[in-house]
């Protein structure tokens, strides 16, 4: 609070006790100039700051780190025992995994009057694609989770390859993540196939069902005689994965294949990436070398890679050229990212509400990113390797997305903040756990609310007014630095002298021209009624004002 | 490389009247006589047939075949080939398609690629190779190719010497503009006597230019600013040479007192008032005092006239802009990197280094750099009452732009098209920003730099954070910069208003035209856009996000609920930081919870600060806390990262920054049949009543939008041919590739350089 307090003028010293637990979810501060109210979910740390030696207004308190970019502290006076009281229950309450307790999700009794669990329902997902047909047939064999304990229950597979082939391919790709499909061009039927990588090892191993597999992949399209197998890594990170059993589909073995590697780095570069963002936008915005810094991050360049190799996933598809096969070492980040982003340019479905909920759902939940390991969710170790803002630089490229294409998305930019908001919060269920098979164990849709049951309740709020609905158009952003741009409405707003406008003022502006059309429309009905009750001859009297106006298209 | 040449044109058929069949399935190239559109006064210098135009960089299928004319106004490349790849949503009407007037060429490269030789093209400069290929770098950013592998070698090279011998001028009346109102006046002397073109003409008549006394009263009048007179002194110019004829002054200081304090200040310009507050406080310009003995005494006693023409008799506050901003050279050092970035060095080598090289161009710093200044005058003028001076040397270059970064600030008049326009003539011609010498138009001066350019990319930088506040759109921006590179208006033409009338006295003398009471002649003014564009064109200028002060959005009782004034800034809300708001809480959960206490926080009393820095702080803080007032002041915020490049600007000649069917113009094109939508029913609600009167439809009150409903452009979904670079096209207008991939930046760094033929053995 030592930020606010030099810029506002707050006096916070001694209002331990006014802080409060609201049901073990989030703690807050209210007042009439400020309320500050924090998700516990969101805390990534506490520390004590200063002793009982300390001297100086703002040197004694605790300091509370946030998963969300910012940092909190708060000075108290040194009298009593309030300090360590306030540090025990809120780590106790933060990080409720250390200490036995449920994550706040599993106590939360919010009601909504839409199930946001139902939102996503995997066989209308692929039927909504025209699958099964005569190349892919969906397959249980992943019912109890033993073929792959990380993947979905239901997977989409070559018609040609028989369960005995899958559990063979299995043995030869890391955590036996087998190539499935993810989605399906509706016209020149190329695919799009995930897996994880190969475990070819130093030796080069080779696996006759895998070669085959893919090959049979390749052959459910027949306009080509290639497939494009995208690696997400760097060229030698593929190389040092096979020290540890890992690596990637060679020339020599795969002769149908080309295998392209996209250089996108790894959880540990990207955490890097955003911590440095964060020293440069928290507590003071660098204002001197503002870009330079910014490009010091390499957050940007990161974020120009994922969108460059989702690009070219989606060329490859869209032109039919040949279908795609991406992996990366367990195919769970940057797979996911480049296969979901993929997805959204190809597929204006993804790019409705319901339809990035599904993308979500599908792509990250079901395919298991580690959203637990990644955020650490009521666990305490901060410091965990594990951990990787990989679903938030997801979210940054849809944004960069929305940003180049204002009309091609139905929601706007609170849906995306509401979901890395929620992605922290531990308030819904929808991105706890690691994988699908933890949830069905821990019962989670049963036991806990979905994130789109907020969102689906209250969708207007969400809703970009500039949307038109469109079908069969690619989006190729241009994935330049000069398009590229520092999400500021995410990354910098809790800096209070970086003003945001709120809401958009372009948006804005749209609403009000939208209330004043309709008002308009009201008026003129209400005229037309009053002039033709004067007039006894109806025949004179013009048609209704509103109809006569040209149609203007408002998706909502 | 030349496998797609069509087969040469027989010179026969070329003599031929073009052939009257539109049959496309003649293989034969279709020939007809290429014929320029010439303006009054144009004359073709020189001409050379089957030139081949480069469209594409990396493929010659695309090139059209035409012919590369040099005329005294411009370079024009005539062809029948359609353009597929080429989609302008614009026309200028002085200008075909592949035209480049001469005064917005940069520098003529020409080379040989079978003798491995090249040259940068000057005046009066021999060239001792036939050149296969012409390349012109424009300043707006464009460069064109041509290839002249199927002319005649001899016309060629006659076309590129005269290219560059007509866009280097030795002197202001060889600039066409002269020419061309020689003629006019020529050809309505023999029709009729009376001016030709009108006081600025046509469309521009609401525009004040400020060349009358009547202009400036009506200035003084609408701003109230009581305390202020209109003087006549500098009538005929016979003070200075760079003030207008009229100005404003206190009107505490007599005639006579001016004139004889006019003679301390650098250029005879003493102070003169620009604006004034509605609390009385006043914006003044003014030159430095040369005379340093006289220097307290004379500034004591205006300073003293202008604290008597303030209602509370307030002290005055000195801005020297010398001290406080970067200088010109150091403007045009950051424009040059700044275009060399975006259009000299190859993309995707820039791509790696983008931020810190565009960091290093210094260009946003500037930009910055003026905002910040002038929001800080904002805050004296309007917050401390306080009058304010700005003080230059000369008062012509950054006093141009911080005077009117002001006035656009804080009078919403400056936001409308004609009051922008107005200020313009106020601020930057009639007070003599030297336009000659910045844009260049006679290439041999040392003074060149785009303090304008920079004036339009602040005056962006407020329109992008907002938009509603604004009448005009960043196409018209963009457009006002084209015009200033077309060098036919009077308005970008001279240093001075006295400058226009002096040569133009002296031209018409040697040209025999009759003056009668004229001042010189009447150019034709930028403001006639009519000159330039068609009405359906002009539409493109009009920001369908802007809210006038008619505009029954915020007059209107009935639509109470979108009035300006937000729910959200509700009074419990007051005072929390927007960083706050625009967090996790969303306005329902503000709501205290079940069993929740409410805390009291003491606010505790502010530290003191007697910086300025403090005060304008504090001062934007409370204006952002406040709900935008589109009709008062507007103020930017200044962080780095909301200092943007206008990329509309700068990148639309650039084929790889282009973002097919997407770009604000998609959201702009959608809120555009809306806000068309609102002004027919707006009209239909106005419509008196009374009887069975018709309806009016949209095609009685033609729509101010460019995007219309009903209209051609209201189809549902984005439209093909929107993209970050509408309404220009990147097309056909940018082949880098080469100059045999020698990179271009060598040739723009104004050094007139030979490569040697090692450096091009090396290419490809």
């Amino acid at each position: 609070m030592s930020l606010l307090r030099g810029l506002l003028g707050m006096e916070l010293i001694g209002m331990w006790e006014r802080l409060f637990l609201d049901c073990q979810e989030r703690f807050a501060l209210l007042d009439s100039a400020l309320i500050l109210d924090v998700p516990l979910g969101v805390i990534s740390r506490i520390e004590k700051m200063g002793g009982a030696t300390s001297r100086g207004e703002n040197s004694y308190g605790l300091d509370i780190t946030c998963k969300d970019l910012r940092n909190l502290r708060f000075a108290l006076k040194q009298e009593g025992h309030s300090r360590r009281d306030m540090f025990e229950i809120l780590t106790r309450y933060a990080f409720p995994l250390a200490h036995s307790l449920p994550i706040f999700a599993f106590l939360n009794e919010e009601k909504f009057n839409v199930d946001g669990w139902t939102v996503y329902n995997p066989v209308e997902e692929y039927r909504r694609q025209g699958l099964p047909n005569h190349h892919w047939r969906i397959t249980f064999i992943n019912k109890c989770y033993k073929l792959c304990d990380t993947y979905p229950a239901l997977l989409v597979v070559p018609y040609r390859a028989s369960d005995e082939d899958l559990r063979r391919v299995a043995t030869f790709r890391s955590r036996n993540r087998i190539p499935v499909l993810s989605w399906i061009h509706p016209e020149n039927k190329t695919v799009i196939v995930r897996c994880s990588q190969p475990l070819v090892g130093m030796g080069g191993k080779r696996n006759k069902e895998d070669e085959r597999y893919l090959d049979v992949i390749r052959e459910t399209n027949r306009q080509v005689n290639k497939l494009t197998i995208y690696d997400a890594r760097p060229n030698v990170n593929a190389v040092a994965n096979k020290a540890t059993g890992g690596g990637y589909e060679s020339d020599d073995v795969y002769h149908n294949a080309e295998l392209f590697f996209l250089d996108i780095h790894n959880i540990h570069v990207m955490r890097e990436s955003l911590k440095k963002v964060k020293d440069i936008v928290y507590p003071n915005v660098e204002e001197s070398h503002w870009l330079s810094s910014l490009e010091s991050t390499h957050w940007l360049e990161h974020i120009k890679l994922v969108l460059t190799g989702a690009i070219q996933v989606a060329d490859r598809v869209s032109s039919g050229k040949s279908s795609v096969v991406v992996h990366c070492s367990d195919g769970w980040d940057r797979t996911a990212q480049l296969t979901s982003l993929a997805m959204l340019m190809l597929d204006s479905f993804y790019r409705s509400i319901e339809g990035f909920e599904i993308l979500v759902q599908k792509e990250w939940i079901s395919f298991g990113h580690k959203f637990a390991s990644r955020i650490g969710h009521g666990d305490k170790n901060h410091a965990d390797a594990d951990r990787s803002p990989i679903f938030l630089q997801f979210i940054d490229c849809v944004w960069q997305m929305s940003k180049q294409f204002p009309t091609a998305f139905e929601f706007n930019e609170r849906f995306l903040i509401t979901i890395l908001d929620h992605l922290y919060s531990c308030r819904f269920g929808t991105f706890l756990y690691n994988c699908e098979s933890a949830r069905e164990k821990q019962k989670v849709t049963e036991r806990t609310v979905s994130l789109w049951s907020l969102i689906n309740s209250n969708k207007d709020k969400f809703k970009n007014p500039f949307y038109t609905k469109e079908i069969n158009r690619v989006l190729y952003p241009v994935a330049s630095m000069r398009h590229l741009e520092l999400w500021v409405n995410y990354y910098i707003r809790w800096n209070p002298r970086i003003k945001q406008q709120q809401p958009n003022p372009v948006e804005q502006r749209y609403m009000e021209l939208l209330a004043l059309r309709d008002e308009y429309i009201k008026r003129l009905d209400e005229l037309q009624l009053a002039n033709s009750a004067k007039l006894s001859d109806p025949s004179a009297s013009p048609s209704s004002p509103s109809q006569m106006m040209p149609h203007v298209q408002t998706h909502f | 490389m030349f496998s797609l040449k069509p087969p040469r044109p027989t010179f026969r058929s070329y003599l031929l009247p073009p052939p009257q069949t539109d049959d496309k399935i003649n293989s034969e190239p279709k020939i007809k006589k290429l014929e320029p559109v010439l303006l009054p006064g144009e004359i073709v210098v020189n001409e050379v047939n089957f030139v081949r135009k480069c469209i594409a960089s990396d493929t010659s299928q695309y090139d059209l075949w035409g012919k590369l004319i040099c005329s005294n106004f411009k370079i024009s490349f005539i062809t029948d080939d359609p353009m597929p790849l080429q989609k302008f949503h614009y026309r200028n009407l002085l200008l075909g398609e592949h035209d480049v007037p001469l005064t917005c060429i940069e520098q003529i490269v020409t080379l040989n690629d079978h003798k491995r030789k090249q040259k940068v093209l000057g005046p009066n400069q021999k060239l001792k190779f036939n050149p296969t290929e012409l390349i012109i770098y424009c300043k707006d950013f464009r460069i064109v190719r041509f290839r002249f592998d199927e002319s005649g070698p001899e016309s060629a090279k006659k076309v590129c010497l005269a290219i560059a011998h007509y866009s280097q001028p030795t002197d202001l009346q060889l600039l066409f503009a002269f020419e061309y109102v020689g003629k006019k006046y020529h050809n309505s002397a023999s029709k009729a006597n009376g001016a030709p073109l009108g006081a600025g003409g046509g469309s521009s008549q609401k525009t004040p230019l400020f060349e009358t006394y009547s202009d400036w009263d009506r200035e003084v009048k609408r701003t109230s600013a009581s305390g202020w007179r209109v003087c006549s002194i500098n009538e005929g110019y016979m003070i200075s040479t760079c003030l207008p004829e009229y100005f404003v002054v206190p009107s505490s200081l007599a005639d006579q007192d001016l004139k004889v304090f006019s003679h301390s200040f650098v250029g005879r310009r003493m102070p003169f008032w620009c604006w004034s507050h509605s609390n009385g406080s006043a914006l003044v310009r003014t030159a430095l005092i040369r005379d340093v003995l006289q220097q307290r005494k004379i500034e004591q006693r205006v300073y003293n006239a202008i604290t008597k023409s303030h209602p509370q008799r307030s002290d005055v506050y000195k801005s020297d802009l010398d001290k406080t901003l970067p200088n010109i050279q150091d403007i045009q050092v950051a424009f040059v990197k700044l275009k060399q970035l975006c259009v000299n060095e190859p993309f995707e080598e820039t791509e790696e280094k983008w931020l810190s090289s565009l960091e290093n161009t210094r260009w946003l710093e500037y930009v910055r750099a003026f905002l910040k200044h002038a929001v800080e005058l904002v805050y004296v003028l309007e917050s401390k009452r306080l009058s304010v001076v700005l003080q230059e040397e000369e008062g012509r270059d950054l006093s141009c732009i911080v005077a009117s970064l002001v006035q656009v600030m804080l009078d919403p008049y400056f936001r409308t098209i004609t009051g922008f326009q107005s200020l313009i003539q106020k601020e930057w011609v009639m007070a003599g920003y030297p336009f000659l010498d910045r844009c260049n138009h006679l290439k041999r001066s040392e003074k060149e730099a785009p303090v304008f350019l920079l004036f339009l990319d602040t005056t962006w930088q407020l329109l992008e954070q907002c938009p509603a506040a604004f009448e005009f759109s960043e196409t018209y921006l963009a457009v006002l910069h084209d015009s200033t590179r077309v060098a036919l208006f009077g308005t970008f033409l001279f240093n001075s208003p006295h400058q226009r009338v002096q040569q133009s006295t002296e031209f018409a003398i040697s040209k025999n035209i009759q003056l009668g009471d004229e001042k010189g002649l009447k150019f034709p003014s930028v403001w006639d856009w009519s000159l330039q564009f068609t009405p359906k064109d002009r539409t493109l200028f009009h920001n369908p996000f802007y809210i006038g002060k008619s505009t029954p959005c915020v007059q209107n009782g009935s639509v109470k609920s979108f009035k300006r004034t937000k729910k959200s800034y509700s009074s419990t809300l007051r005072g929390m930081p927007a960083s706050l708001k625009n967090g996790i809480i969303s306005e329902q959960e503000l709501r205290p919870r079940r069993n929740s206490l409410i805390l009291q926080v003491k606010p505790a009393p502010l530290e003191p600060r007697d910086s300025q820095d403090w005060g304008v702080e504090q001062f934007f803080q409370e204006w952002a806390s406040r709900p935008a007032d589109l009709h008062g002041t507007i103020l930017p915020r200044l962080s780095g990262a909301h200092i943007k490049l206008w990329k509309l600007c700068y990148f639309r000649w650039v084929p790889e920054a282009q973002i097919q069917h997407g770009g604000f113009i998609t959201a702009f094109h959608k809120l555009s049949l809306l806000a068309d939508e609102v002004d027919v029913l707006s009209r239909a609600l106005r419509q008196p009543r009374g009887g069975p009167t018709p309806a009016p439809g949209p095609e009685l009150a033609p729509s101010r939008l460019y995007f219309h409903a009903g209209g051609p452009y209201d189809a549902s979904g984005t439209l093909d041919f929107l993209s970050s670079s509408f309404p220009f096209s990147p097309v056909g207008n940018l082949c880098r590739r080469s100059i045999s991939g020698t990179p271009l930046s060598k040739f723009l760094s104004g050094a007139k350089i030979w490569l040697s033929t090692e450096t091009l053995a090396n290419e490809d």
